[in-house]
């Protein structure tokens, strides 16, 4: 839609002004994590003298969480798309019966309230040995991930042309070369956007976190906030600094995977 | 041995093989599925007729007891209110992000020079972890020394400061504004899609026909952006019901109980009082309502196709 | 330090009472103890507390050691943090890998008790004489002793000696003089006073000291005494003396908003010191929780920690641990723990020495000899109790209910299923 470019400014500036009130809460969570530790009624408007001791706290006492949110977000990035790439590419290429079922199925568990899920686990998991393992934690979250990104990859797979395939196997290749050398490469952004919002969920976990682990051996840097406050009231300044260590992966997503992430956000939804 | 009926074996074989070939691909999701969504909740809902506690982990005995579970938590003084809270959160959560969300879908449709940024840093709350929103937001709304009643005071508007988190209604009031800040990002991208989805010459034809931009709203973009209204709507209803995590951080369910809803009540059931029998039976309530929400929700979908 | 919270698991726990009891009948424990020479094969035993900050996590592992050392084994300490230690212990029991010493908050111990799961002290010739009366009842559980705790403690009123000097006001004694006091300290952005009345046992903990030296009862808290102490802490919140916010606040939070000057007195407990110690510019004192009327004497909850000795195949690892839990309660140890802790020895002897090596402790010795556990009348169902007494504090403060009624509410939680 072409619209006339001539009044766009006085628009940014009430763009700005609108943006500035929404992360305001943003804006805020930084400038206190650049405070130092102490009384909460000296806070200023502006970090002027930025105060590192909070992200020095925050590292030496969530750190390792964060470095547990990685390993647990990456390996369920893995296990989603390994998972959910062949079943997209079948939902999508082969006429199977029984397929309208598995699409019944995904949809279903959009529905599934996480707490459901995690309460029928909580005992299997205490059964199998799972509760306080990274196995556990991302076999849980990538609940989040599968139905997700084969929703993302199937929209996108629907697309690719019957000939290029076609043209494939004609050229003799096996459905699992098809798949591989065809299919995954004509689907990357696809690929990518399942990648990006499978790696957001689980690095923003709680619940799974919340109820799959009861120790300290391994605890996703969601739980350590959430215990970190109340504990440590004197020490805004190091929860805000792990609040803020624990929005990086959103930020750069945002930055650096813009158009994926604007993707997955109108895809997922109009499934 | 003759031939041909060999060679339909083989075909129908070589049938079966290609079939087996192609299930394989779907084969190791659908296990996945069915165990992580397929299996919870079918054992939740056994559970929900069992007496299944923390005794239940050691003794692998867990008695049925038919509707105890369920009469025991829909009787209870909490569970009326637990429900009220829920659909007063959710209603209150999805019109905020709609109206909200609609009003900037709408300005961003605007052209204008760093549009296109500002839209896509508008998506921020929603990527946030829900935990760290919640924690920001719950030292913003600190009654003593958060920065919301600090403005407040600064600009006379109070004396004492509003008690965000620590008054009863104020408090759910708190958990759906959080909730609101976090669900405006997506209804935005999702409104800002179907607007654009929204042919510009109908619009040209409705300003030929004399209509001002509000009769233009009225009669071409509201008709036409309906679909993305109801699915923005009903998906926003069905995950704003199972919200948890804002809750817990921002006021853990209280004060004196004011903000749970059944999605907390079942956590605090079978998490904190290791019941998790009647845990089970509460989220199973929650599910009923989730699917009433799906229906809608397929049921707007299927029109949505149609038109 | 969670000494009063306990674990919320508690409230279910007792459930599990009758099953676990088969179980560990079923494994035959008890009986036979073994004989000399199976003793000295045992080289090391574990212990688990749940003391996972520091220093408290070093001091009590140098502590396990030293006993390990003189009766000739090795402890391995392993923590978990207190709200796990419940959940942890269950699991625990139900694949029978319990450890061989186990550290239990002292209301918790009878409902374990009761499961079975930890065995009698008696059977080890462990001599419980010369306890405090308090933490022995806690520590007993149908007669017999299971558990013995080194040290308690209890809660009392600290304040900070600048604000009150600079507003001329006086240590209060009495509630009369708590509800002024309060109001006088209180400043634009600090309050007069701070308590624990978020929902968890640990503000139920923290009001039994207000019901009890009222006359208040657990076992009916629909009466006119408790209800008094219930208005007492509404007063001070609707006079906003003290803040709202002590609905969220735990004993950590008051304890942070005291040390940011941000209240001028505050209920706490002595574990305290060490880290109110370590802020020079702040002038602490510490007296007696305020009683309703001048003479009275405080009736305070007792805090502390008791050793347990859990069912274990091995008669010849529980022999080793019941060695080392006897060494822990040895007057010596237990005087070197209170200096570390700030507490109080809970050999009444031992307590009196103590009070003269460290007068700033006198308070707390003074008090924990009238202190009662928080089991002493309910046993095991002190958590339904508990549950009531924090949901009538909330519904108190914030005004949904009158402390009238929110004490009735509290009575059907006491007494319901």
């Amino acid at each position: 839609m072409k619209r006339a470019p001539g009044r766009g400014w006085p628009s940014t500036v009430v763009g700005i002004a609108l943006l500035a009130l929404m992360l305001f809460p943003v804006y805020w969570m930084v400038n206190a994590s650049l405070q130092p530790a102490g009384n909460t009624l000296q806070r200023t408007w502006f970090p002027s003298h930025p105060d590192l001791s909070g992200y020095v706290t925050a590292l030496r006492d969530q750190g390792r969480n964060l470095v547990t949110s990685l390993v647990v977000a990456l390996g369920s990035v893995v296990l989603s798309l390994g998972l959910a790439a062949p079943a997209a590419y079948a939902l999508t290429q082969f006429r199977l019966r029984g397929a309208d079922l598995v699409l019944f199925g995904i949809l279903i568990t959009q529905m599934a309230p996480g707490i459901a899920v995690a309460n029928a686990l909580y005992g299997a998991y205490n059964d199998l040995g799972l509760l306080n393992s990274y196995l556990g934690l991302i076999l849980a979250d990538s609940t989040a991930g599968v139905p997700f990104a084969i929703i993302i990859m199937r929209a996108s797979m629907r697309s690719i042309p019957g000939e290029i395939i076609e043209a494939a196997r004609v050229d003799g290749a096996g459905r699992l070369r098809v798949f591989r050398s065809v299919v995954l490469p004509v689907s990357a952004n696809a690929l990518i956007t399942a990648a990006v919002f499978t790696f957001l969920f689980t690095w923003s976990d709680f619940l799974f976190a919340l109820t799959l682990t009861t120790t300290e051996s391994v605890r996703p840097v969601t739980l350590g906030i959430y215990q970190y406050i109340g504990a440590h009231t004197n020490q805004w300044n190091a929860i805000t600094a792990t609040a803020v260590m624990a929005s990086v992966p959103a930020a750069v997503m945002l930055v650096v995977a813009q158009r994926y992430v604007t993707d997955g956000a109108t895809d997922g939804a109009a499934k | 041995m003759p031939s041909r009926p060999r060679s339909v074996t083989d075909v129908a074989r070589a049938r079966f093989l290609e079939r087996l070939a192609q299930w394989m691909y779907i084969a190791p999701a659908a296990t996945y599925l069915l165990l992580f969504f397929g299996y919870p909740l079918v054992k939740n809902l056994v559970m929900s007729f069992q007496q299944y506690t923390i005794t239940t982990f050691y003794t692998g005995a867990a008695p049925f007891v038919g509707m105890e579970n369920y009469s025991k938590i829909l009787s209870s003084d909490l569970f009326p209110k637990a429900l009220l809270t829920t659909f007063l959160f959710t209603a209150g959560s999805v019109i905020g992000q709609f109206a909200l969300g609609l009003a900037f879908a709408l300005f961003f449709q605007r052209r204008f020079p760093l549009g296109g940024l500002l839209r896509s840093l508008l998506l921020l709350p929603w990527l946030l972890p829900l935990v760290v929103s919640g924690t920001t937001w719950r030292w913003l709304l600190d009654p003593d020394t958060g920065v919301a009643n600090a403005a407040l005071r600064g600009l006379h508007l109070t004396s004492s400061g509003v008690p965000w988190l620590t008054g009863t209604s104020q408090a759910l009031v708190s958990v759906i504004l959080v909730n609101i800040w976090v669900g405006i990002p997506f209804n935005t991208a999702i409104l800002y899609g179907g607007l654009q989805d929204i042919p510009a010459h109908l619009y040209e034809a409705a300003k030929l026909d004399g209509a001002g931009s509000l009769a233009s709203f009225r009669h071409v973009t509201w008709p036409l952006l309906r679909p993305a209204v109801s699915v923005v709507l009903v998906l926003g209803a069905v995950y704003t019901v199972k919200v948890l995590d804002i809750i817990l951080v921002v006021t853990g369910g209280g004060p004196a109980g004011a903000t749970e809803t059944l999605a907390t009540q079942s956590y605090e059931l079978s998490f904190r009082q290791f019941e998790f029998g009647r845990g089970a039976a509460m989220s199973n309530v929650l599910i009923v309502l989730s699917l009433a929400f799906a229906v809608v929700h397929l049921r707007a979908s299927r029109r949505a196709q149609n038109v | 330090m969670i000494s009063p919270a306990g674990s919320s698991a508690w409230r279910t726990a007792a459930r599990l009472t009758a099953a676990i009891a088969l179980v560990v009948a079923a494994t035959g424990c008890g009986g036979a103890t073994g004989a000399g020479s199976a003793t000295s094969k045992v080289t090391s035993i574990t212990a688990l507390d749940y003391y996972t900050d520091e220093p408290e996590h070093s001091q009590w592992g140098e502590t396990l050691s030293a006993c390990g050392r003189t009766v000739g084994v090795k402890v391995e300490q392993a923590s978990v943090p207190g709200a796990s230690l419940i959940p942890k212990v269950l699991q625990q029991a139900s694949s029978r890998t319990l450890p061989d010493l186990l550290m239990l908050d002292n209301p918790d111990l009878q409902q374990i008790a009761q499961t079975g799961a930890l065995t009698p002290l008696d059977r080890y010739g462990i001599d419980s004489r010369g306890f405090a009366q308090g933490i022995l009842s806690a520590g007993t559980y149908e007669g017999k002793v299971y558990g013995l705790a080194p040290y308690v403690s209890t809660v009392a009123l600290f304040y900070n000696k600048d604000m009150l000097a600079e507003a001329g006001v006086a240590v209060p004694g009495t509630w009369d003089e708590l509800k002024a006091a309060a109001a006088e300290l209180t400043r634009p952005g600090r309050y007069g006073m701070a308590v624990d009345a978020n929902p968890t046992f640990e503000s139920a903990w923290q009001f039994l000291p207000f019901l009890w030296s009222n006359g208040g009862e657990e076992r009916q808290l629909d009466t006119p005494r408790a209800a008094q102490a219930l208005q007492l802490w509404v007063d001070l919140v609707k006079r906003g003396s003290m803040s709202k916010s002590v609905l969220n606040w735990t004993q950590a939070d008051v304890h942070d908003q005291f040390v940011a000057g941000r209240t001028a007195m505050m209920i706490n407990g002595p574990w305290r010191i060490p880290a109110l110690n370590k802020d020079k510019n702040l002038h602490w004192g510490v007296a007696p929780i305020p009683v309703p009327q001048t003479g009275q004497t405080p009736v305070t909850p007792l805090g502390g920690e008791v050793w347990t000795v859990p069912q274990s195949p091995s008669t010849a690892r529980r022999e080793k641990a019941a060695q080392v839990l006897a060494c822990l309660n040895e007057p010596s140890s237990m005087l070197a723990l209170a200096k570390q802790h700030f507490t109080v020895p809970s050999r009444s002897t031992v307590a009196s020495r103590y009070a003269e090596q460290v007068p700033s402790m006198a308070a707390f010795v003074k008090s924990v000899q009238a202190a009662r556990s928080r089991t002493r009348e309910l046993g095991v169902k002190w958590p339904k109790a508990a549950t009531g007494i924090y949901t009538a504090i909330q519904s108190a403060l914030t005004g949904e209910q009158t402390p009238e009624e929110a004490l009735r509410h509290a009575q059907q939680t006491a007494i319901g299923d």
